[in-house]
C-alpha cells in the first residue's frame, strides 16, 4: 500500500484496504497449500444455500421471527394464569390477615396490584428470551444480520447496525453498548439513537395486556408481532434520514464471519435465557417496585379524600392525569393512559402496573376492566401499543446514549426525537384507521 | 455431474411439488379467510405457508437434476415445516393446559390440528428419504 493511498483515505477506506488485503494473504497461502479435491456439502452449505438466498432469505426470517412471538405468546398464556391464581390466593391471605388499612391499601394495591401485575409476564419475557436463544445459539442470528445488511445497504446503511438491533429486541442497554462494535462513528451513532426503537422485553408486558384484551388470543400474537415489525421499521426509516440529514456519509464496509450451524444445547441455551431474563426480576425487585410504590402513594393519597384509595377521581395522580389529558385524548386516551405512559418513562412494565393499581382489580381480570370500562378500542388500543413502541425505552436506556455518546446533546436529542415521532405515528395510525373505518 | 441419482431425484422432486403445492393451496385459502373448520383463516400462518411452498418449489428443479443445491431447498422447506408443526401442536398442548385450568370450553381435539401439522406428517416420509441422502454429513 503506497504511502500517498493512505495519506488520501479515510480510517473506514484504510480498515477495508487491511482486511482487503489480509483475505488476499490468506487465499494465497491456501492456494499454495492446499490440494483441493470434490466439494463436500456440509449442513451449513445446505441451510446457507436457503437462509442466505437472495429471494428466501427475507421472508424466511420474517417468518421465523413470527414463530418466535407466536411461540411466546401462546405457551405463556396458562403459565401466566397460574402466577395470577397464585397472586389472587396471596392477596386474600394479605388483605384478611392486615389490620391497618393504610398498610392493607399498600400491601392490597401496591404489591399485589401493582407489582404481581407485572411479575405474572415473567413467562413471556423469559418464553421470548428462550426462543431467541436458541435463533443465536444455533448460528442463525448472524444469518439474520447478514440478510439484512443487503437491504440495509441498498438504503445507505451498516450492515453491523443490525446485529446490535438484534440484541435490542432483549434490552436497549446492552444494545446500545453492542454499537461500540461499529467502526464508524457516524454509523455508530445512526445506530445508537436508532436502537430505542427495537421493541425490547420490558414492552412485552404491555402489548400482551392491550393486544391480549382487544384483539383476543387468536389475533394478539399478530398484534404484537406487527409492533416488532414496526419498531424494526422505523428504525430503518429514522436511521435513513439521519443518513440523508444530520448525519451524511457514506457507510463502513461490513465484513462479518458466520459461524457453522450447530444444534442448541438445552443447557446452553437456558443459560442463555436466563442471563438475559434475569434483569426482568431484578428491575421488578428494584425500580418497578419503587415506581409502583410512588404510584399508589399517589393514587390512595390524600387518604380521607380518596376514602383510603376507593375514589381514585380524588387522588393526586388523577391531578396529574388531568393535566396531562388533553395531550392524549386526540388518540382517545384518558388520563389514567397518560399517567401510565408518565411513569413509564422509568420503565415499561409500570405502564402494566399502573393499570393495575388504577383500575384496583386483580392480575387476570387487567385487560377485561380495560375493555369493559371502554379505555380501548382496537384502534386506540393498537395505537396506544404504538405510542409505547417509539416514546423513550427507560430512564437506563437514555443514561446509556449519554454514557456511549459523551454527550448530553445527543441524548437529549434522542428523547426529544422519540417523543415526537410516538405522537406522530400514533397520530397516523388513529387517523388512518379513522378513514378506513376502524373504531 | 450429479451428487446423486436422477431416479432419487425425480421421485424427491415429485414429493416435494406435491408439498410445495398443498402448502401452497392451504396458505392461499388462509389468507383470504379460511374453509370452514378444517382451515381457518390467519394473515401470517398463510404468508408463513407460502414462504414453505416457495422453499419446496424452489427446490424442485435442481432435485431433479440430482444436484445437492436443490436439494438444500428441500432440507429448509422440511425445516420450516417442523417448526411450524411442532409449533402448532405446542399450541394445542397450551390449550389443553388453559381447558385444565378451566379457562377454555374444551379440551382440542384431533379435529383442531391446524392444517400446518397435517403437511408435517405428510412430510415425514421425505424427511426420511433426505436424511438418507444427508447421513454422515458434517455441520
Amino acid at each position: 500500500m503506497d504511502a500517498d493511498r493512505v495519506d488520501g483515505s479515510s480510517v473506514e477506506d484504510m480498515a477495508s484496504a487491511i482486511a482487503e488485503g489480509r483475505y488476499q494473504a490468506i487465499g494465497e497461502i491456501l492456494e499454495a497449500a492446499v490440494v483441493r479435491g470434490e466439494r463436500r456439502w456440509t449442513y451449513t452449505d445446505i441451510f446457507d444455500h436457503v437462509f442466505l438466498s437472495r429471494s428466501l432469505g427475507i421472508p424466511i426470517f420474517l417468518t421465523l421471527l413470527w414463530a418466535v412471538f407466536a411461540f411466546t405468546f401462546a405457551l405463556s398464556e396458562p403459565l401466566m394464569i397460574i402466577i395470577e391464581e397464585i397472586f389472587g390466593a396471596l392477596g386474600e391471605i394479605a388483605g384478611a390477615g392486615i389490620s391497618n388499612p393504610q398498610v392493607a391499601s399498600f400491601v392490597a394495591g401496591g404489591v399485589f396490584g401493582g407489582l404481581g401485575s407485572v411479575l405474572v409476564f415473567v413467562p413471556p419475557i423469559f418464553l421470548l428470551f428462550f426462543a431467541l436463544s436458541i435463533l443465536e445459539d444455533s448460528g442463525y442470528m448472524a444469518r439474520a444480520a447478514f440478510v439484512m445488511d443487503r437491504l440495509m445497504q441498498s438504503l445507505g446503511l451498516h450492515g453491523r447496525s443490525f446485529i446490535p438491533m438484534m440484541v435490542g429486541f432483549g434490552c436497549s442497554v446492552p444494545a446500545i453498548m453492542a454499537a461500540r462494535s461499529i467502526e464508524g462513528e457516524k454509523d455508530r451513532l445512526i445506530t445508537t439513537l436508532v436502537i430505542p426503537l427495537i421493541s425490547c422485553g420490558a414492552r412485552l408486558p404491555v402489548y400482551i395486556l392491550i393486544a391480549g384484551a382487544i384483539f383476543g388470543a387468536r389475533y394478539a400474537g399478530t398484534a404484537i408481532f406487527s409492533m416488532y415489525l414496526l419498531g424494526v421499521a422505523l428504525a430503518i426509516i429514522m436511521a435513513l434520514i439521519f443518513r440523508r440529514t444530520l448525519l451524511k456519509g457514506e457507510p463502513s464496509p461490513f465484513i462479518l464471519e458466520l459461524p457453522a450451524y450447530a444444534v442448541p444445547r438445552a443447557k446452553t441455551t437456558v443459560l442463555h435465557m436466563w442471563a438475559r431474563g434475569k434483569w426482568f426480576l431484578i428491575r421488578a425487585g428494584t425500580i418497578i417496585f419503587g415506581t409502583v410504590v410512588i404510584v399508589w402513594f399517589l393514587a390512595a393519597h390524600p387518604w380521607e379524600a380518596t376514602a383510603g384509595g376507593e375514589m381514585i377521581e380524588n387522588s393526586y395522580i388523577a391531578i396529574i392525569g388531568h393535566g396531562l389529558e388533553p395531550l392524549v385524548r386526540p388518540f382517545g386516551w384518558d388520563w389514567m393512559a397518560a399517567v401510565a405512559l408518565l411513569f413509564g418513562l422509568l420503565a415499561k412494565e409500570v405502564v402494566v402496573g399502573t393499570y393495575g393499581i388504577l383500575l384496583g382489580v386483580e392480575e387476570g381480570a387487567l385487560g377485561e376492566s380495560l375493555v369493559a370500562l371502554g379505555l380501548f378500542t382496537p384502534l386506540t388500543g393498537f395505537a396506544f401499543m404504538a405510542f409505547v413502541l417509539i416514546y423513550v425505552p427507560c430512564i437506563a436506556t437514555i443514561a446509556t446514549i449519554f454514557r456511549e455518546t459523551n454527550s448530553y446533546r445527543w441524548a437529549a436529542f434522542a428523547t426529544a426525537y422519540l417523543i415526537i415521532l410516538a405522537f406522530v405515528v400514533s397520530g397516523l395510525i388513529i387517523a388512518i384507521g379513522g378513514l378506513l373505518g376502524f373504531s | 455431474m450429479t451428487d446423486y441419482s436422477i431416479k432419487t431425484g425425480k421421485g424427491l422432486g415429485i414429493y416435494a411439488s406435491a408439498l410445495g403445492a398443498i402448502s401452497l393451496v392451504v396458505g392461499l385459502v388462509e389468507i383470504s379467510g379460511g374453509w370452514g373448520e378444517i382451515i381457518p383463516g390467519d394473515l401470517f400462518g398463510g404468508f408463513v405457508l407460502l414462504v414453505i411452498a416457495a422453499t419446496y418449489l424452489n427446490g424442485v428443479k435442481g432435485v431433479f437434476q440430482g444436484r445437492y443445491e436443490g436439494l438444500s431447498f428441500l432440507v429448509g422447506g422440511l425445516f420450516l415445516t417442523a417448526v411450524f408443526g411442532i409449533l402448532y401442536l405446542l399450541m394445542m398442548g397450551a390449550e389443553g393446559l388453559m381447558y385444565l385450568l378451566g379457562e377454555a370450553q374444551a379440551l382440542p381435539g384431533i379435529f383442531d390440528l391446524r392444517p400446518e401439522v397435517w403437511i408435517l406428517l405428510l412430510s415425514l416420509p421425505l424427511a426420511r428419504r433426505v436424511r438418507r441422502l444427508t447421513d454422515g454429513m458434517a455441520w
